[in-house]
């Protein structure tokens, strides 16, 4: 449903990205794994607007959407989670979560999907009065992937869901995506965190150096003692 | 005994009075706070706004026979068209793209509007020639036992609040003012939802023109002879400090700012004279700024 087609890009003329090629299926998990700075978010960037590529193609169901601005992407179907969640401070988590329905596909169903989002996330709903920079790290991502699923989407992007958060919200996080994925939602997710990721994922990529270094399904790339190592510092 | 009571009487005829233009100086102040708070331009030509709002007033009274009261919507229409023209003819060249607004583009924003403000005062100067006009305005007047109030500063005063209310509405309550809100705060996020920054950045600027131009023409009421190019070089410091004095980015604190600033120049001018007061409204900046930098509510 989401396919990158050798993909350059970078910041100011350093490149970060090369030759990118990846592919999130409809109704599967797709995980992108790879150590701090190997451009994960970045590819993340690219899918949702925010990095226009220098080279290469971006395509959702096999629509040509590289050069549709960011804003206009959630109407496609497309709601990203970006990384460190990016909260409007200021607004209340009500008022963060109904920006998530900003569209007007979304609006006409704003409420329906308010309920729903609290009744997958009921720790936020009694925080809805809250300012968002008073939240704690887990609630504001709850929030944050709450926001995200309010646009109605075909897929979610998530980038780095786990950074900076307790274990056992960690985990709980994880849950809730996993559920998501199994009532049938597309979803394509950055992760540090690669076990728990790929636990969870129908397919994964490891990246590094800006590079996608190899891809298949998650038991494929578990098993790869090299890349334990390198990347995943697993004990 | 006899002049205590004058002073008496003074003194609660200036709180009103006070009270009055503080409600007129909060919706100007408005004004700037918007601007300042969405796009983050520090519009120095804010004053020439104030006096083209109220040249508006003048010259509608004058061709049309229309008091300010119903000049201030053509002129908040004026106002608007101004900010989006203002939006796209300075400022998107100099925000297009940028994922926060940088304290280098603060200033360049500001030289900007410094050149605006010069160049529209003098154009001013040349089409409308530097003389005080004012508008006739009398909707008579209500008596509170000896105190006389001119029904025309209750009406532009509630109206400032009205409108200050109706923003505070649009910002709180609506997906456009969340928007403007969310651009202000985080503009990648922004995108993220949907939001096309171009657009709420240009109406925010419009917002901020339309009801900074309507104070103007509000002012005529409280001032009427007070109309000329030059004003804005008043009403612009006169903004900043009830900007700060609120906190910037606080439409509530606005007015507090605003009644503030009008209670202490008009009670103050009975005691300290016109001059001092105005100074003294000015000075009161500097402990705020000192003891709480981010306004005095809370």
């Amino acid at each position: 449903m989401l396919r990158l087609e050798g993909i350059d890009a970078g910041y100011d003329g350093t490149q970060i990205l090369w030759d990118i090629a990846l592919e999130a299926k409809r109704g599967q998990m797709t995980v992108i794994i790879g150590p701090n700075g190997a451009g994960k978010s970045s590819i993340l960037k690219v899918v949702t607007g925010l990095l226009p590529p220098t080279g290469g193609r971006v395509f959702f169901d096999d629509e040509d959407i590289t050069e549709v601005p960011a804003y206009e992407r959630p109407d496609l179907g497309i709601a990203a989670c970006p990384e460190g969640r990016r909260l409007f401070p200021q607004l209340t988590a009500e008022a963060n979560l109904r920006l998530g329905a900003y569209t007007l596909r979304a609006r006409r169903h704003a409420d329906d999907r308010l309920a729903q989002v609290y009744a997958l996330f009921p720790g936020i709903r009694p925080r809805a009065t809250t300012k968002a920079l008073r939240l704690s790290g887990g609630e504001q991502q709850m929030v944050a992937i709450g926001r995200a699923l309010m646009a109605s989407p075909e897929i979610l992007v998530l980038d780095e869901p786990s950074l900076g958060l307790a274990p056992k919200v960690v985990t709980e996080i994880f849950e809730t995506v996993h559920r998501l994925r199994l009532e049938g939602l597309s979803v394509l997710m950055v992760e540090q965190n690669a076990y728990q990721a790929l636990r969870i994922a129908d397919y994964g990529y490891v990246v590094q150096g800006g590079r996608v270094l190899r891809s298949g399904p998650p038991g494929e790339l578990m098993d790869l003692e090299e890349l334990r190592k390198a990347y995943f510092a697993i004990s | 005994m006899a002049d205590a009571s004058v002073i008496v009487a003074q003194v609660i005829f200036g709180l009103i009075r006070g009270i009055l233009l503080g409600c007129v100086f909060a919706l100007i102040a408005l004004g700037l706070n918007l601007v300042w708070g969405i796009a983050k331009v520090v519009n120095i030509a804010h004053g020439e706004l104030v006096m083209l709002g109220a040249y508006g007033a003048y010259f509608l009274n004058l061709f049309l026979g229309f008091n300010p009261l119903l000049t201030a919507p053509i002129d908040a229409a004026l106002g608007l068209a101004a900010g989006l023209g203002f939006y796209f003819a300075i400022l998107h060249r100099e925000l297009r793209g940028k994922e926060a607004i940088t304290l280098q583009s603060e200033m360049v924003t500001l030289v900007a509007t410094f050149g605006l403000s010069l160049a529209i005062s003098n154009l001013a100067n040349i089409a409308f020639t530097g003389n005080f006009v004012g508008i006739p305005f009398d909707a008579g007047s209500i008596e509170i036992g000896f105190l006389q109030i001119p029904l025309a500063g209750i009406y532009v005063a509630v109206l400032s609040v009205v409108i200050i209310s109706l923003t505070h509405v649009l910002l709180n309550r609506t997906y456009l003012g969340n928007a403007i809100r969310a651009y202000s705060q985080d503009i990648p996020a922004a995108k993220l939802m949907g939001i096309n920054p171009t657009a709420v950045a240009a109406i925010g600027t419009g917002l901020a023109f339309a009801v900074t131009m309507a104070g103007g023409a509000f002012l005529t009421t409280l001032f009427p002879t007070g109309i000329n190019p030059y004003m804005g070089a008043l009403y612009a410091p006169i903004s900043y400090v009830i900007v700060v004095l609120g906190g910037p980015g606080r439409m509530w604190g606005s007015l507090v700012g605003g009644l503030t600033l009008g209670i202490v120049i008009d009670v103050g001018q009975i005691f300290l004279g016109v001059e001092i007061a105005y100074a003294v409204a000015f000075l009161l900046l500097i402990p705020v700024l000192l003891l709480r930098p981010e306004g005095i509510l809370r």
